[in-house]
């Protein structure tokens, strides 16, 4: 696939012949039908596509949420196809940073305690993380918010949270599904400079979106219909 | 922070919380009462029974210990036995009989035990002295109020009632002596003790050398059965009771109120274990985007469950807890009830605090609270996450 | 049983003894059977005595007082048994019938006003005074079923308000909708009715088969013909009376404190 950072930079991501099949009763669904591309360290890449297109299915697999039905899929070289439930969820706190489109913030926690939430998984001692959890909130501009509910919280507040909570553990990739899908236009315009910042930091972002402000802001694009990647 | 999120989840909900915690207690306070219950009344017995160290009691032949009238003849005689056998230290022969006293026009009838003072088992003297001479006799404060005498005083003493005749065996004047605390006696039940001689006389001559029964101290506890098996062959008119018989005696009367015990126990566990379950079942039902976004984010199955399985023992160590004093005030009530038994002696209770069934009560109640976490949230957190989010995306 | 001719028969071979009847519990243990002879005497112990043949066995009656005390009766004549004991000429009570009720109260004050050294109860009097034991078990299982009340209301309205929780969302896709309060108060509590009244049949069938097995366990293990559990229609009117009250009255409050909630918090926004 192609590689527009140049021959020498490491992939991060590296997927072959990725398809993911579901059962519906009699009928069985083709959600992505053998996909292959490269994402090297460093990318910034949206993923494009109109509904039902596989775009979800393979952040899923690509986050070793999911387990496709054939194919590859290496992250930092190391394969998370077949990985054993326990295996895909150690991989998944110390390598991957999810967003969400409806945030999925602890509504019982602190903004600063849900950022926590990832390092006290990973064994972090409380003052450390406390520490981390402070410095990714203020890099998200939210440090002034560290003691509020999410209830308290507006909906751009609420995915800036989210954004430092996936940067806890300092994943190898950012995954971030429709990331603007429930805010305005405005918040949404905040968190597509955010992640142009994390970009420009050296997080690797790999963004789900019908948002053009947001796949336009990407360094590239992948176009995908019916489950394969296409040209645009 | 599991601890933290468990805290905070039950804050969220905090009427379903409080009620639950409440059915917690509730089914606690019923257990722990059960328990107390089934081991409370044969310990309260072990103890009345061994307060004074005697191992051994003999009844007639048949009968327990003031099971019914018979008494046993030839006292001497059996007492010159008894202590020919070397493990058998001391020999307490009591005649339990009734006497009347006159007061004001009326009679007042007492219970009356014949006693050797010296080596008596049957009453605690709480003020005077023993009643050492033939003309002396200790009473307890019921028998005091109702005949309005006080230590110190002469009254008119009468035993040996024939019905028919309407006469007395035999009268006498007597001195109370002391103030006494009947061991044996059931509430508010009048009791006196005097010489075994002395009741003796006044029964009559029919009883001139008789016991109701006799108490004894064995040596060492590892005597007491081979001294009881000598007693049966020796004295063949008389049944050995070892504080291990009568308690199984006691039991086998009794067996009821262990075998409810047992039920009743049963039933609230599995009630508090339901409610728990019920309520983690719908809190994990509630929270499954939130469990499956902490599998999303890295968490282990094995952490969510343990942080649902401490909502559910915070819940139940906390209505445990509450469960404590709820069931130690309704034992009370409960004993209070079945204390009236006609013939209980007072010092019985039916629940017997013991720490060991607070414990026993705590680990059963931590189990099923554990237990009622561990399905539903291992199956919540064992749900396919990528579909689990969509489908509560959808919803 | 022995019948009357067959008793007669052992009469005429035994001239010289006479009879008693046992108890059924007491031919059981020891084994003894009509026609048996036996040795009796007062005296503990003692091997000498007079012999008798038995020449009944008799059941035991449904006496609660005798519950968990392992004695056994016998019947005998009354001249016999006053000749055994050494008793003279004495008894412990007569039972006396009258012509009928009215005539019990005349009854009673002629005997004790004219005989000397007796005391005239009513049987019922008696009854009351030794069934003071039954009494305290009385009240203590009226006890145990307040506490068991109280416990299961705390209960039902726990799981009731879960159960009612759980379905929030649909209560405020309906309240949107504009169903009104009082719609979904009365559906809510129908079916809490309904449950109660399912929960009711089964209580009801449970405590029936329990009551069995109470009963057959019981008289096993104290060898008695009397009935320790009853269900009469006086008391599953009460339970399933008081069981609907409940069950009723915890999904009302449960829905009422749905209801009250703005829908869209219900949502959870």
């Amino acid at each position: 696939m192609t590689d527009p950072q140049g021959s020498d930079q490491v992939n991060v991501v590296e997927a072959r012949d990725l398809a993911r099949d579901y059962d519906f009763g009699a009928d069985r669904v083709h959600a992505l039908r053998g996909v292959s591309f490269d994402i090297p360290e460093g990318d910034y890449v949206a993923i494009v596509g109109p509904s039902g297109c596989g775009k979800s299915t393979l952040l899923n697999l690509l986050g070793a949420i999911d387990q496709p039905t054939r194919g590859s899929v290496r992250i930092h070289g190391e394969s998370v196809a077949g990985m054993s439930d326990r295996n895909a969820t150690n991989f998944r706190l110390r390598n991957i940073g999810f967003v969400f489109q409806r945030f999925y913030l602890m509504p019982t926690l602190s903004a600063r305690e849900n950022v926590e939430l990832p390092m006290a998984e990973a064994g972090l001692g409380k003052s450390q993380r406390a520490d981390r959890a402070r410095e990714l909130l203020r890099y998200v501009g939210l440090a002034h918010r560290e003691r509020h509910r999410p209830s308290e919280l507006s909906g751009g507040e609420q995915q800036r949270v989210a954004i430092a909570r996936a940067l806890a553990n300092k994943p190898a990739i950012l995954l971030a599904d429709e990331p603007t899908g429930e805010l305005d236009a405005k918040t949404g315009s905040e968190i597509i400079a955010l992640f142009g910042r994390l970009n420009t930091d050296g997080t690797t972002i790999i963004v789900v979106t019908h948002d053009e402000d947001l796949a336009s802001a990407a360094r590239r694009k992948i176009h995908m219909r019916d489950g394969l990647v296409v040209d645009p | 922070m599991r601890f933290a999120l468990a805290w905070s989840s039950l804050r969220r909900h905090g009427t379903r919380t409080l009620l639950a915690t409440l059915g917690v207690a509730v089914a606690a306070a019923m257990l722990l009462d059960m328990v107390m219950m089934s081991t409370g009344l044969r310990e309260s017995f072990r103890e009345l029974l061994l307060s004074r160290g005697f191992q051994l009691r003999l009844a007639p032949r048949g009968t327990l210990p003031f099971d019914t009238d018979a008494t046993i003849e030839n006292t001497t005689g059996i007492i010159a036995k008894l202590r020919a056998n070397p493990a058998i230290v001391t020999v307490s022969p009591v005649l339990g009989g009734t006497i009347h006293v006159p007061v004001r026009g009326k009679v007042v009838t007492s219970a009356a035990l014949g006693v050797n003072p010296l080596v008596q088992g049957d009453y605690e003297l709480l003020s005077g002295k023993d009643p050492k001479g033939r003309d002396d006799i200790v009473a307890n404060d019921d028998f005091l109020r109702a005949t309005g005498a006080r230590v110190g005083d002469t009254i008119e003493v009468s035993a040996g009632y024939d019905p028919q005749l309407r006469t007395y065996a035999g009268s006498r004047k007597m001195v109370v002596t002391g103030r006494a605390r009947f061991l044996y006696g059931a509430a508010a039940q009048l009791a006196t003790a005097m010489q075994l001689s002395t009741l003796q006389e006044m029964g009559g001559p029919d009883r001139r050398d008789d016991s109701s029964l006799f108490m004894m101290k064995v040596r060492a506890d590892a005597q007491v059965e081979s001294a009881r098996a000598w007693i049966e062959r020796a004295i063949p008119e008389v049944s050995a009771i070892s504080t291990s018989s009568a308690l199984a005696q006691v039991d086998q009367r009794l067996s009821y109120f262990r075998q409810l015990a047992l039920i009743l126990g049963t039933v609230s566990l599995f009630v508090g274990f339901l409610l728990v379950t019920t309520l983690m079942t719908v809190s994990v039902n509630e929270r499954i985007s939130e469990i499956t976004v902490m599998r999303a984010l890295g968490v282990s199955r094995m952490h969510v469950v343990q942080q649902i399985v401490l909502e559910g023992i915070v819940i139940t160590i906390g209505g445990a807890t509450a469960g404590l004093g709820l069931g130690l005030v309704t034992a009370r009530y409960l004993n209070g009830i079945l204390s009236s038994f006609p013939g209980l002696p007072v010092a019985i209770d039916f629940f017997l605090f013991q720490p060991k069934a607070a414990w026993v009560s705590l680990g059963l109640l931590s189990l099923s609270g554990i237990a009622a976490g561990v399905y539903p949230s291992y199956r919540a957190a064992s749900l396919p996450i990528a579909t689990t989010l969509r489908q509560e995306a959808i919803a | 049983m022995l019948t009357p001719l067959f008793a007669a028969f052992l009469l005429l071979q035994q001239p010289g003894h006479r009879t008693i009847a046992i108890d059924e519990r007491l031919a059981e243990d020891g084994r003894i059977s009509i026609g048996d002879r036996l040795t009796i005497s007062s005296t503990p112990g003692s091997l000498s005595g007079d012999t008798v043949i038995v020449s009944a066995i008799v059941k035991r009656g449904a006496d609660p007082a005798e519950i968990a005390r392992s004695e056994y009766r016998v019947r005998m004549h009354l001249d016999h048994l006053q000749k055994v004991a050494g008793y003279g000429d004495r008894v412990d009570r007569f039972a006396v019938s009258s012509r009928g009720p009215r005539t019990i109260d005349h009854a009673l004050s002629a005997i004790n006003a004219t005989a000397f050294g007796f005391q005239a109860w009513r049987s019922r009097d008696i009854a009351v005074e030794t069934s003071r034991t039954f009494q305290v078990v009385s009240r203590f299982h009226k006890a145990i079923g307040l506490i068991t009340i109280v416990a299961s209301a705390i209960f039902l309205l726990c799981i009731m308000l879960l159960k009612v929780e759980e379905r929030r969302r649909d209560v405020a896709a309906l309240r949107l909708m504009g169903i009104s309060r009082a719609t979904v108060v009365k559906g809510i509590v129908a079916e809490a009715a309904l449950l109660a009244l399912i929960g009711c049949a089964l209580g009801v069938a449970l405590g029936w088969v329990s009551s069995q097995f109470i009963n057959w366990y019981y008289q096993g293990i104290y060898r008695t013909p009397l009935y320790f559990s009853l269900i009469t229609p006086g008391i599953v009117s009460l339970a399933v009376g008081l069981s609907l009250v409940l069950g009723i009255g915890a999904g009302f409050v449960a829905s009422l404190r749905l209801v009250r909630t703005p829908p869209l918090t219900l949502f959870g926004r």
